[in-house]
């Protein structure tokens, strides 16, 4: 019994061990990364279709986007989705009317929600907490309504905007598969690009920001700058991540910016867990098999989702993911502080 | 032009008596409530089942639903708010909309999806030099300048009123003066959502009652309140009119751009007064 009892500490304990090494050492966690995410994904193909799975990819690339406002700087945008929409209409408008290249689009729709990020972040970044968040949500709704009527004539209004000009030599986005593909790449992209930014020193910098604000500007940081320069590329990646919708549609509706669907976002980044990249990605999957197949057994998901939104700000704030990493922690402090005499038994 | 200002006059009226209460709650427990406008939704639709469904008259009605919305209001205070006290602004934020999503939800589970038409329950109007003015819309707007003056006599004169105003400006203050400040914020959010119910159920009639109204109106209160400097009452006043007749005047050059000016005035006043919160 007690061998039994030892073996499976055992078995804990080098499963912790091999844990820590992954995460510590670099270069095994990039790869270990690399492999989590391509196999995430490949897993839900046959699940859901490959569109589908496109689409979970393209949400999470614009759930990261949004963790790194709310998760690493502490700033809540309800207005996340106009970037995305700036993203999708700069692409599906310039493949219409200025390119015939797809590659060239993204660059113009992440370009034109970098420059809508670079205006709007100038006024939203002044104010803090709510203010921050009902800035935004302003600046969406306006956005939105100039889709919606004074830009008709470009836009579609609401019978929305189909993309032309899809395939441009072997970058076809006609097809399935290659979407797929590309999605998933960008994903690892911008994945490891946000890593990047969030272990630099800048994003030790946004961290001590959501800390204490006022301590790091008594520092002789210029905050304002590094908020702004943090909310464009925030924007930019969202951009992006719109740019990607408008390729997988083939068609844009003025929805991709509606204000409503923000608390999606702001739901998935939760319950992942804020503040950790790997976190958003978890979050964005889990909301997206909730809306997708719960309101085909549930009529009132909506009803649901405010509850679990309700459960999550008052029992679990860390989210899953956050959840998860202290039930590892816990499990290590354990080990370690095992006595000595029982591991000799063992042996 | 009369017309247009007669129509952002009642705008103006109706903003005021839905914002009062989102500043009152901002000022007193630095809570964004999200869920202020649950209680505007649920005032009309008990408004239109009452009158539509059941027969009764409008002013029987209103103070149904006004009622029932206050309560609704004392619920959402006593068992979401109280909790997230001193919490992070963003958990009160998310929080409240939750309770925002709940209710939508509830309401377009009971009541449905699709719009209600309510009818003007004076249906009269007066000739005024010329102009044909609608009694029920003057009545809105006295309302809404005689809800003013009340609230300005409340808060300055009664005892509940100026502990409200005491802890307006220092809560901590008041709590070491043996006052139990929790008590008197409830009575302000219960107030305010009373008063939103009666924005909604004299706005019913004007526009039409569908679930998701609560979340248009929301952003323009959000509007006035954040122009007219949280937890200031007087600027909530002044704000809501002219940011009014701002959406009227406007409306009447240009139909299509009457929603986004109040936001464009809203950033314009951000940016040479930034809020810091």
């Amino acid at each position: 019994m007690r061998n039994v009892l030892n073996k499976k500490r055992r078995v804990i304990q080098i499963f912790t061990i091999w844990w820590g090494q992954l995460t510590k050492t670099n270069v095994g966690r990039r790869i270990f990364e690399l492999i989590f995410l391509i196999i995430v994904f490949l897993f839900f193909i046959p699940f859901l279709g490959t569109h589908r799975a496109t689409d979970f990819a393209i949400f999470c690339i614009m759930v990261l986007s949004f963790d790194l406002l709310y998760g690493y700087m502490g700033r809540l945008s309800m207005g996340h989705l106009l970037y995305l929409g700036v993203g999708a209409y700069a692409t599906g408008l310039s493949l219409r009317y200025l390119t015939s290249n797809p590659l060239l689009a993204i660059v113009f729709g992440v370009l034109a929600a970098c420059v809508v990020g670079m205006a709007a972040g100038s006024i939203a970044i002044r104010a803090t907490g709510a203010c921050f968040a009902l800035i935004n949500l302003a600046f969406n709704r306006v956005g939105w309504f100039l889709v919606m009527s004074p830009l008709k004539a470009i836009t579609g209004g609401e019978n929305g905007l189909s993309v032309r000009n899809l395939s441009f030599s072997f970058f076809n986005f006609r097809n399935p598969n290659f979407r797929f593909w590309f999605v998933l790449i960008s994903l690892i992209f911008v994945f490891f690009f946000l890593r990047v930014i969030t272990s630099s020193s800048f994003g030790v910098l946004l961290r001590s920001i959501k800390e204490d604000e006022k301590r790091v500007r008594f520092l002789g940081y210029n905050t304002y700058y590094y908020k702004w320069i943090n909310f464009i590329i925030s924007a930019s990646v969202a951009g992006f991540a719109g740019a990607l919708t408008a390729l997988n549609y083939g068609y844009i509706n003025p929805n991709v910016l509606d204000v409503n669907a923000n608390s999606g976002v702001i739901f998935a980044c939760l319950i992942g867990g804020p503040g950790c990249l790997y976190g958003s990605i978890v979050g964005g999957i889990i909301y997206m098999l909730i809306t997708n197949l719960l309101p085909i057994y549930f009529q009132r998901w909506e009803l649901l989702l405010g509850v679990s939104l309700l459960l999550i700000v008052f029992r679990f704030r860390k989210g899953i993911w956050g959840g998860l990493e202290s039930l590892f922690n816990r499990i290590a402090a354990r080990e370690n502080s095992d006595p000595p005499l029982e591991k000799g038994v063992s042996k | 032009m009369i017309y247009a200002i007669m129509y952002g006059l009642t705008i103006g009226a109706v903003l005021y008596l839905i914002s009062i209460g989102l500043s009152l709650t901002f000022g007193t427990m630095r809570v964004i409530n999200f869920a202020h406008t649950i209680t505007y939704t649920i005032g009309a639709y008990i408004l239109a089942a009452s009158v539509n469904d059941f027969g009764i008259p409008f002013l029987w009605g209103g103070i149904l639903a006004v009622l029932i919305a206050a309560s609704v209001g004392y619920c959402i205070e006593r068992f979401i708010i109280r909790r997230l006290y001193g919490e992070s602004l963003d958990y009160t934020f998310i929080a409240t909309f939750a309770v925002f999503l709940i209710g939508v939800d509830i309401v377009k589970w009971v009541w449905g999806v699709y719009p209600k038409p309510l009818s003007d329950p004076i249906g009269k109007s007066i000739d005024f030099l010329g102009f044909v003015f609608p009694v029920y819309r003057i009545f809105v707007i006295l309302l809404a300048i005689l809800v003013f003056f009340g609230l300005e006599l409340f808060i300055r004169k009664s005892m509940v009123g100026k502990i409200i105003r005491a802890a307006l400006d220092n809560k901590e203050g008041v709590r070491c003066l043996g006052i139990r400040v929790e008590k008197y914020f409830s009575i302000a959010f219960v107030l305010g959502s009373a008063l939103a119910a009666v924005g909604g159920v004299l706005y019913a009639p004007i526009t039409a009652v569908h679930p998701y109204m609560g979340l248009n109106v929301l952003l323009l209160c959000f509007a006035v309140v954040l122009t007219g400097g949280m937890g200031n009452l007087r600027g909530t006043f002044f704000a809501s009119f002219i940011l009014g007749m701002l959406i009227s005047i406007t409306g009447r050059f240009w139909p299509a751009g009457s929603e986004i000016v109040v936001f464009i005035a809203m950033a314009v006043v951000l940016f040479f007064r930034p809020i810091d919160i």
